[in-house]
Order: C-alpha cells, then sequence, then structure tokens
C-alpha cells in the first residue's frame, strides 16, 4: 500500500520508494549491490530488479571447469528460520515467494566480489534490525 | 506518421539482456533494427494484442504483446516519445496503451501472473519482473510447495549482459489458493 491507507510498520523494509532513486542503467547488465538502499539488483529479461537485503537468507558461489562462475541467491521464505524480524510469515498469508536465483558469469572476481558484498550488507543490516527488535521490546 | 517516426536509442530487452537499436513505427506496425545490423524485428499492426507503458529507472519502456502469444520490451523513450506514440497506437491501431507500474520496494513475495507466454511477478498492483515461460527448458516441482524453473544455456550472446540468470525457484505456501488444482501452472 503505497496509497497511505496502510500504516507501515517500521520493520518492513523497503529498497526504493521510487522507480527514479535505482542506480541510472549501466552499459553493461550485471548483479549491483546498493549499500545506501540496503538492496542487491538482479539482472532478470534486461530489467534490473531490486531485492532488499533482507529478503536475502544465503548466498553461495561456485565454478566450474569451463571458467564459469555461479551463484546461488536464496530468499526467505515461510518455512524456514527467520533470521530478521521483518519477515514476518503471518502477514503475507496467501502470497508466493520467490525463493531462489542463480545467475551464470565468465568473471569470477565479479562474482566474489558480489557474493563478499551481499554477505557483509546482509550481516550489517541484520545487526541492526535485532537491534532495533530489541530496543522495541 | 504515415511514413514512419524514428526513434534511435532503443533497447530491445530480452532473456540474454538489452541490445541497442532503432525503431521504427509507421502505419503499417513496428519494426526495430539492432544497431549495426543483425536482429531485426517487425511487428505488423494487425498482430498486436496489446500495448503498455512502464515507467522504468530514467526512461521508460514499451511493451507490445502479439496475438501469436509473443512479447516484446523496448526500453529508451522519452515522455514526449509517450505522448506521442500513445495517440498513434489510439489512431492507427484502435489500441489505448495500458499504464503499468513498476515495483520496486525490493520485496519477494507476491503473485504470480499468466499472460500469454509471459510470467510477471507481480508486488502489490506493481510488476516486480517478467520472464518467457518460452525459454524455460525445464520445470520441476520441488516437494509440495517449490517450483522451479530452468532456462536454456544460451551462449550465442551479444546481448551486454555479464550474469545469465539460468534458474529461478517459487515457493507457493499451502496458503496461497491461485494454483490448486491447476497442473498446467506452477
Amino acid at each position: 500500500g503505497d496509497n497511505g491507507s496502510v500504516v507501515r510498520p517500521s520493520t518492513d523494509l523497503i529498497a526504493y520508494k521510487n522507480v527514479n532513486d535505482l542506480p541510472p542503467p549501466r552499459g553493461e547488465l550485471m548483479i549491483q549491490i546498493d549499500q545506501k538502499n540496503e538492496a542487491i539488483l538482479l539482472p532478470i529479461y534486461g530489467s534490473m530488479v531490486p531485492f532488499h537485503i533482507s529478503a536475502v537468507k544465503t548466498v553461495n558461489n561456485q565454478s566450474d571447469t569451463n571458467h564459469n562462475s555461479y551463484v546461488r541467491i536464496i530468499f526467505n521464505f515461510p518455512g524456514t528460520p527467520f533470521s530478521l524480524p521483518e519477515a514476518n510469515t503471518l502477514k503475507h498469508q496467501g502470497s508466493i515467494y520467490v525463493k531462489e536465483v542463480s545467475f551464470r558469469s565468465k568473471d569470477s572476481r565479479h562474482i566474489n566480489e558480489v557474493v563478499a558484498q551481499i554477505k557483509t550488507l546482509r550481516r550489517l543490516v541484520a545487526a541492526r534490525e535485532s537491534e532495533r527488535a530489541e530496543r522495541a521490546t | 506518421m504515415a511514413e514512419g517516426q524514428l526513434f534511435n536509442n532503443i533497447f530491445l530487452g530480452g532473456r540474454r539482456g538489452t541490445n541497442p537499436g532503432q525503431l521504427k513505427v509507421h502505419s503499417g506496425g513496428i519494426l526495430w533494427k539492432k544497431q549495426g545490423g543483425g536482429k531485426a524485428v517487425e511487428v505488423d499492426k494487425d498482430v498486436i494484442l496489446g500495448i503498455s507503458w512502464m515507467k522504468v529507472p530514467r526512461t521508460n519502456q514499451l511493451g507490445v504483446r502479439t496475438r501469436d502469444g509473443l512479447y516484446y520490451k523496448f526500453i529508451g523513450f522519452r515522455d514526449q516519445d509517450v505522448v506521442l506514440l500513445t495517440s498513434f497506437f489510439r489512431t492507427n491501431c484502435g489500441i489505448t496503451p495500458e499504464e503499468k507500474q513498476l515495483s520496486v520496494s525490493g520485496h519477494n513475495w507476491g503473485e504470480v501472473d499468466f499472460n500469454g507466454n509471459m510470467l510477471t511477478f507481480m508486488v502489490g498492483s506493481k510488476q516486480a519482473f517478467e520472464l518467457s515461460l518460452s525459454d524455460v527448458s525445464q520445470t520441476q516441482m520441488q516437494g509440495k510447495n517449490d517450483v522451479l524453473l530452468e532456462f536454456h544455456v544460451d551462449d550465442t550472446t551479444g546481448a551486454n549482459e555479464k550474469d545469465s540468470l539460468m534458474d529461478i525457484s517459487f515457493h507457493i505456501p499451502n496458503s496461497n489458493t491461485q494454483f490448486v488444482g491447476d497442473e498446467n501452472h506452477p
């Protein structure tokens, strides 16, 4: 509800308020981390699709013998132990969840950076949110 | 606009990123040509089923849906192009473009819509992303609640995409009633 009819709980994290808040398009589409807005942007069908870092559960990477790197991002969804207070299953009952995505890349250095950045950002936001939740109780 | 109007720097978006090109709108329909030659997309006005506009970061995106189930997205229209083309599609094709909104909240929960070959993930009433089921090589049920879509591995690049989507899976909780008893849908 962006129409103001619903009061958004402070714990309901959103990545961007407006379309033009997203980082400007780059020449090459690749996974991007937006530290400032606590978001990851994934290239899906020629568009950069944002996900708030709090939606991310885990990320890992691997490579094969053909110099391909793979990154797998697993999101929070009901039925998994949530680490963030905002990931409340009852709130979104009936919803369908994006559970997992995987990407292939020729650039292993870039993939390593992406994984490290996602892990760091996730840790920072999780620590801050659990602190906030503790203070609230 | 009988002899056509040209729009430069229009990107065709799809499975493997985006390609820059030139889009021509003329009385017979739409013609997009890749910059430097190669790929071209021609859509006759009689096969256009629906037109949509969406504001995307810094620009506008035109969606063209055809009667044979194809869907094209063209990115890079200025606001004044939108006005011009909207009236063109109305008068020339008898189609009133639909306005779609892009979800940028970053939520991973929402709804899944199907339209022809397109799967759209909606957050609230806004579109978060879309994919074409015609690029899906395999669909797998994982347990009772998860559906995995695997995409064709395609090495014929040329598109400006560094990281390519290999698969995506959706979790459909028991509380979801949209797809109960429908085996044709995930």
